[in-house]
This record gives structure tokens, sequence and C-alpha cells, in this order.
């Protein structure tokens, strides 16, 4: 397969048969089972949830194949400005943004609403790619080769973490920080920023919200609030727990259909999903996370070009930390901190950006060759 | 290019590394799912099933209680109740206002709803009204559509259909409260036996609760229902009292304080047992006033006590049997010896005075209990002494329990010489055994003791348990007491003279059907002390002392003389003499007893009424 065959002639589409088929198909079948698993939590209806999420799903596929479409020059010239873009949306969010669940997320564009900080995620990756690409090799491990990305990464961090939402200002600022890993930072930099940020946790504490506090005290000890906070962690295993091996079956787990559960078409989507398959539907859907991963980390470790390695390879990350974040969450290993699990969760800015991102991974693999400024 | 390529090696080794530790986590969600769905499976499928499952239980039918010809005593009847869920109606104050306008609430019903209400989850259902008439009922019905979040329910209540006569025996219900759950299947808000059958026997009529599984979702609303038990009924009771001279006893007992009752001598059936005054058991179940409550409590005719086995007195001249048995029995006397009564007796300084202040001469055995002499039984006192006397009387159930099936009863006092030593710590004068020989003094007894002792004196010698529930088939054992048969005649032939014949006590109230009469004794008892001065000047006649200053009234009796079958015992509080209060009464009684060919297949009995005598 020669790059000319797969990069398709000037003003024409290109063929969907020579995208990754393998990567689309893991990326349809998680989002079916997210349409599967809102159906069974409406009760065993498409509404509200199911038919929407399979109405985006639909959309975002249009949107990754448009995406795949784009030339890399164009995608590497316009790393910049998206950053730029979407963090004066940050701003903009932080002035205009409506008020849900307590924090300044989402921004009403009159047809949609918007959640910047989504999208933010992969506008930040290809950013630090850009940047890592350009960045002769002798300054990775400067200090004044690392005063940008820690800019990159800190200001849209802070800005998210003010709104407030620590859950995603916190994947943000991983998210980066693994570009800047995988771009081959010295590790001494990160065995001491480790070591600041354990000294940094007491300071931190002081300025975290009420709510945040009581969150992670809840997450330590769920008993400490059984109807309150620590409602949702003891309820989330009940749900889990309860589904066994075979699980309950769909529509069928009682902690869903009863409604012990809350946020469960959102962030505790899993639990549901738990409860009604089992252990063995449980295991099938970490190991589809796994392959995609998988094939996302392959495609990077074939590109040539920094930037395509870099992105891919960060894209790839931050749903890896997504998966795992909202996996160990929602089974009691970590905070509640507001993750949605990516394509499954219901919620359009979540879904889009990811499918956003799959188009960027797929336009890249199709142009290895492609000629960049270096 | 060589730049190119160890920047190539190191993306690779840090993809690797960072591809690990994701591997690595991803293994321990892996590991944490095993924990939860397959190690602690159970446990949490049991949380599950405990969230879900909302087991709540269905009251059961209390059983009836019946007299012994199935007679209603105590049933159950409708009860038209509003239920409200608070959570479902969409504006409480509007609603509040529709009832109050529909049912005509008053200012103070509005307030104890809306008290009630408060003091619930919203969710939870609440009783906020009850003892609608059909018509309010109706009228709620027919603006149902209006009224969200309220429902009508029909529940059940306890009635009392004769709420006076029966009160003391069939007792009343409550509510039963939080403090009394005793067992698991305990309801709140169900009724629960608060006094006398209702209360002792909790067990065989409150039945078995049912059980319903009722899926909740999280906020408690009921989702659907899994599975229902029905309840058992409770057992129904049939007491041993015919409803019909019950209420004849409760009317006869109309205006005085005291009790009456009338019992099986052979099988120890309680076939009425009425105490005075009494008190309404329908409005007591379904809770009164305080005030009137106190009222009930501090009432000088204690209202509330059941007379019959927790009034205490001294049995007066009924006593007298016994010591003539006491002394029979040990051969100290030849019934046919007369002793002569002058009215007064001396002993050591004291003089002790026979109720007939000129005397009744020369008298022997049968001669003093026809005429209640005081005098020989005095001089026979001294020849038996406290200790057989008391003997005797513990013979006859004195000083314990009758161990009949209704709580409460009290067992009196029988004084002797060790009991005065540990209760007065003195020791005994033989003054007092002259006293305790007539029947005062110490001696306490209550009227259930009496009946039992009558019983016994009828029947034989023997000592039956008194019973209020129906005999059926399995009759007790009895305590056989070994009396000489002749010298059970002699107290007999005393008893049967004392209601039968002229000179007798009680021959206003002798009776007669078929040949078959009335034997009895009378019993009038000092609740004063009577001064020299008043001696001399003459007693004042109970007509005009204060009702608590008058004598207790007394008498104790059973028919048929010849073959006998019932005993009956009237215990009238500050009545006067016993045979123009207690008497009268008990007659009155047997009339209607031997009137009820269903107990006693007996015909027709005509009724003598004599001029009356003193007791």
């Amino acid at each position: 397969m020669s790059y000319q065959s797969r990069s398709g002639r000037m003003g024409q589409l290109v063929s969907i048969g020579t995208l990754n088929m393998p990567m689309i198909s893991m990326t349809l079948i998680l989002g079916l089972i997210g349409v599967m698993v809102l159906y069974s939590v409406a009760g065993g209806d498409f509404s509200p949830w199911a038919w929407r999420h399979a109405t985006r799903l639909a959309l975002g596929l249009i949107l990754m194949y448009v995406i795949a479409n784009l030339d890399l020059r164009t995608i590497f010239n316009f790393a910049y400005p998206i950053y730029a873009g979407i963090f004066i949306l940050l701003i903009a969010v932080e002035i205009f943004g409506d008020t849900g669940m307590g924090a300044q997320r989402w921004l009403d564009l009159g047809f949609v609403t918007l959640q910047p900080s989504e999208f933010m995620r992969f506008a930040l990756i290809m950013a630090l790619a850009r940047y890592y690409h350009t960045l002769h090799r002798d300054d990775v491990s400067r200090p004044t080769g690392l005063l940008a990305p820690i800019a990159l990464i800190g200001l849209p961090a802070l800005l998210v973490f003010a709104q407030p939402d620590l859950g995603t200002a916190l994947m943000l600022a991983i998210s980066g920080l693994g570009v800047v890993f995988l771009a081959g930072v010295s590790m001494r930099f990160f065995i001491a920023g480790i070591a600041l940020a354990i000294a940094a946790v007491p300071v931190v504490w002081n300025y975290l919200f009420e709510y945040q506090k009581e969150r992670v005290l809840v997450f330590l000890d769920p008993e400490r609030d059984p109807l309150g906070a620590g409602y949702h962690i003891i309820q989330s295993k009940i749900g889990i727990g309860s589904g066994g091996f075979f699980g309950k079956g769909l529509a069928q787990g009682t902690q869903s259909q009863l409604k012990f559960l809350p946020e469960r078409h959102t962030d505790f989507v899993f639990a549901i999903y738990a409860e009604e398959l089992g252990f063995v539907g449980s295991l099938l859907l970490i190991f589809l996370f796994a392959v995609l991963i998988f094939l996302m980390f392959n495609i990077a470790s074939q590109m040539r070009h920094r930037f395509s390695q870099l992105t891919i390879s960060g894209f790839a990350f931050a749903l890896s930390i997504y998966v795992i974040v909202n996996l160990a969450m929602v089974m009691g290993l970590a905070p509640v901190v507001g993750v949605p699990l990516p394509f499954i969760s219901y919620g359009g800015t979540s879904l889009l950006a990811f499918m956003v991102g799959l188009g960027i991974i797929l336009a890249m693999e199709r142009q290895p060759m492609a000629d960049l400024p270096k | 290019m060589s730049i190119y390529d160890t920047e190539g090696q190191d993306f690779s080794r840090r993809l690797v590394l960072l591809g690990g530790l994701q591997g690595g986590l991803f293994l321990v969600l892996a590991g944490r799912l095993q924990f939860l769905q397959v190690a602690r499976s159970d446990v949490y499928a049991t949380l599950a099933e405990a969230n879900r499952v909302n087991i709540s239980q269905i009251s059961a039918v209390r059983g009836r209680i019946t007299d012994r010809f199935g007679e209603l005593l105590a049933g159950n009847d409708r009860n038209l109740q509003i239920r409200m869920v608070p959570e479902r109606v969409a504006n409480m104050d509007a609603t509040l206002n529709d009832l109050t306008r529909l049912l005509k609430l008053s200012r103070s019903e509005l307030h104890d709803i809306r008290s009630k209400i408060r003091r619930q989850p919203s969710f939870k259902p609440i009783v906020i009204l009850e003892d609608l008439s059909w018509d309010e009922f109706a009228r709620l019905n027919l603006n149902l559509p209006y009224l969200s979040g309220v429902e009508p329910l029909v529940g059940q209540k306890r009635i009392y259909p004769h709420a006076q006569s029966v009160a003391h025996l069939v007792g009343f219900v409550g509510t039963k409260t939080r403090e009394d759950l005793q067992r698991v299947d305990d309801i709140v808000g169900d009724y629960v036996g608060r006094s006398g059958i209702e209360r002792d026997f909790e067990r065989d009529l409150r039945g078995t609760p049912g059980v319903r599984h009722v899926e909740v979702n999280a906020i408690g609303r009921t989702v659907r229902e899994l599975q229902s038990e029905p309840g058992e009924k409770g057992r129904d009771l049939a007491l041993s009292i015919d409803l019909d001279l019950q209420n004849f006893a409760a009317q006869r007992l109309n205006g005085h304080s005291g009790s009456a009752m009338v019992m099986d001598i052979h099988n120890g059936e309680m076939v009425a047992m009425v105490s005075s005054p009494s008190f309404d058991l329908n409005k007591l179940s379904r809770g009164i006033e305080v005030e009137e409550w106190e009222r009930l409590i501090d009432h000088e005719r204690k209202p509330l006590v059941n007379k019959a086995i927790r009034g205490l007195y001294a049995p007066g001249s009924t006593f007298k049997m016994l010591v003539a048995l006491a002394a029979l029995e040990e051969k100290l006397i030849d019934p046919e010896e007369k002793i002569s009564c002058s009215g007064v007796y001396k002993f050591a300084r004291e003089e002790f005075h026979c109720w007939a202040a000129d005397g009744h001469g020369p008298v022997n055995m049968v001669d003093a209990l026809e005429r209640s002499c005081d005098t020989y039984f005095y001089d026979l006192a001294l020849r038996v002494g406290i200790d057989r006397i008391e003997a005797m009387a513990q013979r006859f159930g004195f000083g314990k329990l009758t161990g009949i099936n209704l709580d409460g009863e009290k067992s009196g006092t029988v004084p002797g010489r060790d009991w005065k030593r540990a209760n007065y710590d003195t020791g005994w004068r033989t003054g007092e055994t002259i006293i305790t020989a007539i029947g005062q003094g110490y001696l306490l007894a209550t009227p259930l003791q009496l009946a039992v002792m009558t019983a016994a004196l009828a029947n034989g010698g023997k000592l039956v348990k008194p019973r209020i529930t129906k005999a059926g088939d399995a009759v007790e054992p009895v305590a056989e007491l070994g009396l000489k048969p002749e010298n059970m005649a002699v107290v007999q032939r005393g008893m049967y003279r004392s209601v039968n014949r002229p000179d007798g006590t009680a021959y206003a109230s002798s009776l007669l059907i078929d040949g078959a009469r009335m034997s009895g004794k009378t019993g009038t008892v000092q609740v004063r002390r009577i001064s020299k001065d008043e001696r001399l000047n003459g007693v004042i006649p109970n007509s005009k002392l204060d009702w608590h200053l008058r004598d207790h009234s007394l008498f104790v009796g059973y028919v048929p003389h010849n073959n006998p079958r019932f005993a009956v015992s009237v215990v009238i509080e500050h009545g006067g003499g016993g045979a123009q209060v207690a008497a009268p009464i008990a007659r009155d009684i047997m009339v209607q007893l031997m009137n009820n060919k269903a107990i006693t297949k007996a015909p027709k009995l005509v009724m003598q009424d004599k001029p009356g005598m003193n007791s």
C-alpha cells in the first residue's frame, strides 16, 4: 500500500476502505455498547438517552471521516490556533458560562451547549506535539525548553480548576504531562515533579472546595456519609457486585431500574453495565478498551513524524486515563471526580471530542510521509 | 538522520513504558472486578436485594371474644379511614383546606393532622382520619380526583357491643406504640390488649400477621407487589359467662359499688362476673382525653378496678361456716350443744357484741348459722383457737390466689400467730381470735375467694379453680379438702335455714323453683368503730351515715339447695346490712339464672318474697 494510493487526490474524498478499519470498528462497537446500556438504563427505552447517543455516534462517525480527509499540514498549521481558540472559549465559559452541577462548564451557543474543557484536552495534546516537533532534541530536557509546555498545560488546567472542575483539570494536566513524558523529557523532572506534587498535597488541600474535600474523605471512607456523598460509591459497588459472574440481564439490574444509582446514565454508567452483564461482560468491555488503546499506540509507533507520534500516543494516553479513572471511581478505587466513561457515558461533548481525536489519528495514519516543516 | 533514529528509539521506549503502566492499571481494574463480581458477589447480591425488597406486614384480624353461647362481646368493625402520602400531595395547604371543607374538620383535628404529617417521612402513608361516617366517606370518594396523595381506606377497629357490663372482663385495646413491640412480626399501629381478656389472651387473639413483599425504588415508593402471605386470623375466644345473666347482674348492681358473680361449683366456670361501677370499653379503646382518664382513676368508687378479683374485704359472717367446720373436724363441739347468747360476750374485761343487741338466747350450731349469732362463734373461737381457724381458712383458698385465668387478682390475708409476728412484731391476742371468728379484724378476702369457698361448701369439699373461659371437655382436677360429709351437712343445713327459715337472716331473699331453693349466708362488715356511747344511745343506722362509713354488705350462696350447681357471691361496698342489699341482689341474679333453661334446664321458678329480717 503506497503513500499515493492512500492519500487520494486533491479535492477528492478518500475512500473509507483506505482508513484504519480495526480502529473504526472498535470505536463503533464501543459506541454501540453505549447505546445498548443507555437503552437499558431507561428501562428498555430508546428515549431519552439511547436514541440521542446513537445519533451523536452517527454524527461523530461522519465528523471522523471528514477530519480523516484533512491534510496533515493543515492540522499541523492549525494546532496552535485551535489551542488559542479553545483557550479563549474557556475564558468565555468563565465569564458567560451556564452553571450546571455547581460548576461553570457549559457554553450555550444557542443550538448546542459545549464543554470547551473536553476539546481542550485534544487541542493541548496537539499543541504540545507541535511544540516538540519543532523543538531541537537537545533542548527537550533543558529548563528553558520546559517553560512553554508548563505554560501550555498550566494555564488551561488552572482555568478549568477555577470553574471549578477538579476532575477535568487533573485529567487535562495528566494528558499534557503524558505528551511531555513521551517527548522524552528527562526522568529527573518527573521524579522531582512527583516529589513536589506530594509535598504540595497539604497546600492544595486548603484550596479545595468543601465538596471536593468531602469527596476525597468519603472516598477514603464511604460509610462516613452513606446517604450523602458516600451513597454513590456504596450503591455503585452494590450494583457491580450484585451482578455476579453473568449479570442480571439487560434492563434487569435492580440497582439501576429502581434508581438506587445516581448519575447512572453519565459517570456511573459502568455500574449498570456491570450489574446487568456481569463479570464476563465487564471484562469484555475492559478488553475492548485495551484493544483500542493498543491499536492507537501501535499506529503511533509506526509514525515517522514527531507531531503524529506524540499526538496519537497522547490521544491514546488520554483515552486510557479516562477509562482507568472512571472505572476506578465507579469501583470505589478512586474518589468521585466526575469523569465520564468514553463512548459509553451519555454526553455529547465527550463523545464528539473523542471522535474528533480519532478522526485526527485517521488523518495522520493516512499521511505518514507528509511534508511537515521541521 | 542519527538524531531522528535515537529520537525514535527513545519514543518507542517511553511508549512501551507508558503502555506497560496502563496495562498494569487495567489489570488492577480487572482484579477489582473479580473481587466485586466473583469473590464478594454474594454479599453485594444480598445488599441489592435488601435495597430492592421492602417487607411490610398485613395486620391479622383480631380474634373475637364471645360469651358462652357465642354472643359477641368484642369484635371487629369496618373503620373508614383517610390515608395520605404527603409527598404525593401537590399542594398541602389547598388539600387540607379541601378536606376541612368536605369533612367539616375542627381546628384541633386539623392541628393533629398537621403534626402527624410532620412526624413522618413524606413518602410513608399515614392515616390522617378514621372512624368516618359513610356519608363523609362517600363525599371524600366523590372528590378524590381533586385530592392528589389522598386515598380512602377501609380498615378495622375493635368494637364492644356490650361496652359496660363486660368491661372489666373483656378489657380494652389500644394502638400499639413502639414500646409495645416485642416480636419481630409486631406491627406499629396495630391493636394490642391493654386490660382484661384482651391483654391476658393477647397471644391467642392477635393471630399471625401476613407478610407482603413489595419491590420499592430508591425513594421507597412501591413499584410492584412480589408476593403475599395472608395472615392468620386470631383465635376466637368463648368466655364462660352468659351475657344475659351478666347484663342482668350489671343492671342489678347499677348505682352500687361492688361486685357480683356466679360460678359453676363443679367446673369453676364463671357464669357471670360483674364489677360496678363500670366504664365504656369503646371509649377507652379509641383513646380518651386525659381529664376523663384522670376522672376515672380518681373516682371514689374506682370504676376501672375489677372488684371481683381485686377488691379486698373482711368476709364478715360469711366466714362463720369455716369456723364451724374447724370446730367440727376436730370434734371440739357437738353441733347440738347450745350456747347462750345475751347480746354481749365478755372476755378478759372486754365486751364483744352480738349484732342482735338483745341476744339470741340458747342456740346450737345450725341455729347460730341460721340467725348469724355472733356470741356462739365468739365462744366457739376460744375453743378452736386461731391456729385451726387459720388452717381451715387456708384450706378453703383464703390468703392465696384462686388461679383464675384473669390477671391481677389479689390474694388477701389470713391472719395467724406467725403472720402477726411478721407484720406487727407482736404476739397474737386471744381477743383477735374472737373477732376473726366472725370474719372481721385482719381477715381479708376477694369476692372471688368467697365464691370459691361457697362452691367448696356446696360441692362437698372440693376446691375448684375458677375460670373465665369455657371449660370444654378437659375438666381440671380439683383439690379434695377431705372434710367429713356429716360436718359439711351441718354447715349446709345452717346455710339452708339462713335463707329459708323465717328466723334466717336472708329469709326475705328466699326463692323456690319446683322444690329447688337457695342456701346462703349473709355478711355485714363494719368499717368504723362503734363507741360505747353510741351503743348506749342506739347504733346509728347505715342510712344516716356518710357513704364511706356505711357497712359492707355481703352474701354468698348456692342453688339448688338439694343438688347444688351454682355458687353466688355478692359484695356491695358500704351497702349496709348483708340481708338488705347483697342478699336480694344475689336472689335476683339466681332467679334470672334459674330462668335460663339453656344453663340450668330448670323449669320456670316461683319466687317467694318474704318480709325482711336483719342480719
